[in-house]
């Protein structure tokens, strides 16, 4: 049995002593970020990218991916507690998590996160192992063509699932690939939009833009909601006692929604919000008393949480086994990747078992971590909401700083991560999405390479998109997914 | 006609997308490229034009929401544009006076000005944080910091 092996030999690597290390740091320092109500997944991976330099790739991703499920985890934490989502991902979870607090019976409400949460990250672990290897096989046969036309579905789906506007989605993404195009053409060598200057002919990183458009403008939002002290009345916890009867109940929406999470969190665009949400309005749905949801109800609380961790565990299926993220997360993880040495695609997992199996491996790791540091610690990391905002908000700018100086010693990626800083700002006061501008970003040279590529086979015919059957269907879906909200619109009219 | 904000807005659009049309015909041609360097960028250059225009012709209403992101007292604005400039500063000098001394500066700047009061305790923590993130850079990672007018 080769994937037994291949998973033997994962867990050989997850389990040396210095990986073990890493997935805690990782959980841990997930956690904690992820509870900062303002601070997402995106931010947390970003300021922790400085800390992975230097490191193994199977290290440096194990690392990572911890952060990226810690981040949610801790989102959860401050949901419940404060009833303010540190991650969009966990906002479902206040609805009856926070009801659940305000009873008295917030340690209940935070176990029960933790146990959903675990149950759905190893149910969807287990379906990360079955599916990725398949997905891999079936990609190594797509060539450019078909590479453009996914990561075009990509792009158009998250704009199309993004809130508000489509068409200012739209425009964040195209401005994501213009930012792309700044540097040496990746084929010609050609300088493009330097403007003469040096320190832009390798492009601008990655990180500049991801520290800059979130954590740097989420840090505005610190310094307005400076004066609201996370203090409330719930900050006793409580006990973490969970009924037999408790545990009887709940059992079944998390085997549902562990799977119902992970097939979501594998389509593009779609993610840990989408699917809290999508779980907890199924499980409302099926229920024999729908008016006690939002009231306290622990179903209400198990759905969410254990669709968004199967959600992040789904996120790694087309992120690994193709290359492409499905949201700005993984367009974020990804960049990681990259700085670590590593490219994911159809190749990963036959060039470099060790990084692609020992990352599966480390998260069986890093979920039961999640459990063991929750559910005795919960009380003690809550402790990290009662940190003054006042001094979070200068550490976190120093943070963004030292993070980006670390990748060049040039301060003018410094300059250019406090101007997308203020972009950032700019956008949210405009109510621009940033996530498709960073998931554009991160596809905009692959994208174009393999667009140019697919037009030099065919020798300058467009038509070469809609000729092969896997990108005339993605790119069809894409379309259907752009139309999707217009339909919406004229539904509601008539 | 510019009532609205997203049509200010699409307005500032369309002048950027104009601005890297402009840019993209500037591409120098290279004479070995069939599909050339400048074929995305001009392409992305009308995608966006179209956008600004669609974003124009649609003038959605913004809802109350979205207006009351930009409801910030002058004060706050003020409060803003100060760290921006706390931050410029930073940027300024940190190669000159060096990460050790400019940290620790910048730290205690910015959380005075957000009104932080507990001057001893702010002290310790901000310069412990500052000499070991300094001390982890340079031995643990190998990256050095600037040391700048300090000898170590």
């Amino acid at each position: 049995m080769e994937v037994i092996d291949n998973i033997l030999n994962g867990f050989a690597v997850a389990l040396s002593w210095q990986n073990i290390f890493f997935v805690f740091i990782g959980v841990l320092s997930g956690t904690v970020i992820g509870m900062l109500p303002g601070l997402g997944p995106i931010s947390a991976i970003a300021i922790m990218i400085p800390l992975s330099y230097g490191m193994e790739p199977a290290s440096a991703l194990i690392l990572m991916a911890g952060v990226y499920y810690g981040a949610i985890f801790g989102g959860s934490t401050s949901s419940i507690l404060l009833n303010a989502p540190g991650v969009s991902g966990t906002v479902a979870t206040s609805f009856d998590g926070y009801p659940l607090a305000k009873q008295g019976k917030a340690g209940k409400a935070l176990a029960i996160a933790a146990i959903s949460s675990f149950g759905g990250g190893t149910i969807s672990v287990f379906a990360l192992m079955l599916v990725a290897p398949m997905m891999a096989s079936f990609a190594t046969q797509f060539g450019p063509t078909e590479y453009f036309a996914l990561m075009f579905l990509g792009l158009s789906a998250i704009s199309s699932l993004s809130e508000g506007s489509t068409i200012k989605a739209l425009i964040s993404a195209v401005i994501g690939l213009m930012i792309a195009s700044v540097g040496r053409d990746l084929l010609t060598g050609t300088a493009r939009f330097t403007f003469g200057s040096v320190n832009l002919l390798d492009g601008i990183d990655f990180l500049v833009i991801a520290l800059g458009l979130f954590a740097l403008a989420e840090v505005t939002n610190l310094v307005l909601t400076r004066n609201k002290e996370n203090k409330s009345k719930e900050s006793e916890v409580g006990s973490l006692r969970i009924t037999k009867q408790e545990a009887k109940e709940i059992s079944g929406p998390i085997a549902r929604h562990s799977i119902l999470g992970f097939i979501i969190g594998v389509l593009p665009g779609a993610g840990a919000t989408i699917s809290s949400f999508l779980s907890y309005i199924t499980e409302k749905r099926i229920s024999k008393n729908p008016e006690s949801f939002g009231k306290g109800n622990i179903k209400g609380l198990a759905a969410p949480e254990a669709s968004n961790n199967a959600a992040t565990s789904g996120a790694f299926v087309p992120l690994l086994t193709l290359g492409i993220p499905g949201s700005g997360t993984t367009a974020v993880l990804l960049g990681a990747l990259l700085v670590a040495g590593v490219t994911p695609g159809p190749l990963l997992m036959q060039e470099e078992p060790n990084v692609f199996w020992g990352v599966i491996a480390s998260m069986y790791l890093g979920n039961i971590f999640l459990l063991i540091l929750n559910l005795p610690l919960i009380p003690l990391i809550a402790k990290i909401l009662y940190i003054p905002k006042r001094l979070l908000i200068s550490l976190v700018i120093i943070f963004c700083l030292i993070g980006v100086y670390g990748i060049s010693f040039n301060t003018f990626d410094l300059y250019l991560l406090l101007g997308f800083g203020v972009l950032g700002y700019v956008m949210r006061l405009l109510s621009f999405p940033a996530a498709p501008l960073i998931l554009a970003f991160i596809l905009g040279g692959m994208m174009e390479t393999s667009f140019r590529q697919a037009l030099i086979i065919s020798k300058g015919d467009y038509l070469t998109f809609v000729q092969s059957p896997v990108s005339a269907v993605l790119i069809a879906v894409s379309v259907l997914s752009l139309l999707l909200p217009i339909f919406k619109s004229k539904m509601k009219k008539s | 006609m510019l009532n609205s904000m997203n049509r200010k807005v699409s307005i500032v659009i369309f002048l950027l997308s104009t601005l890297y049309l402009f840019y993209s015909y500037q591409i120098e041609p290279s004479p070995f490229a069939k599909i050339d360097a400048d074929i995305m960028p001009k392409g992305l250059g009308y995608l966006l034009l179209i956008l600004s225009v669609l974003l124009f012709i649609e003038n959605k209403e913004e809802t109350e929401q979205e207006k009351a992101k930009r409801s910030l007292t002058k004060q706050e604005v003020g409060l803003l544009l100060l760290i921006v400039l706390f931050v410029l500063g930073y940027i300024l000098l940190l190669e000159i006076i060096g990460f050790i001394i400019m940290t620790i500066l910048f730290l205690t700047a910015t959380s005075r000005l957000l009104g932080y009061t507990k001057w001893i305790r702010m002290l310790i923590i901000f310069v412990i944080f500052t000499l070991v993130i300094y001390f982890s850079f340079n031995e643990l990672l190998g990256l050095s910091l600037p040391s700048g007018i300090l000898p170590f």
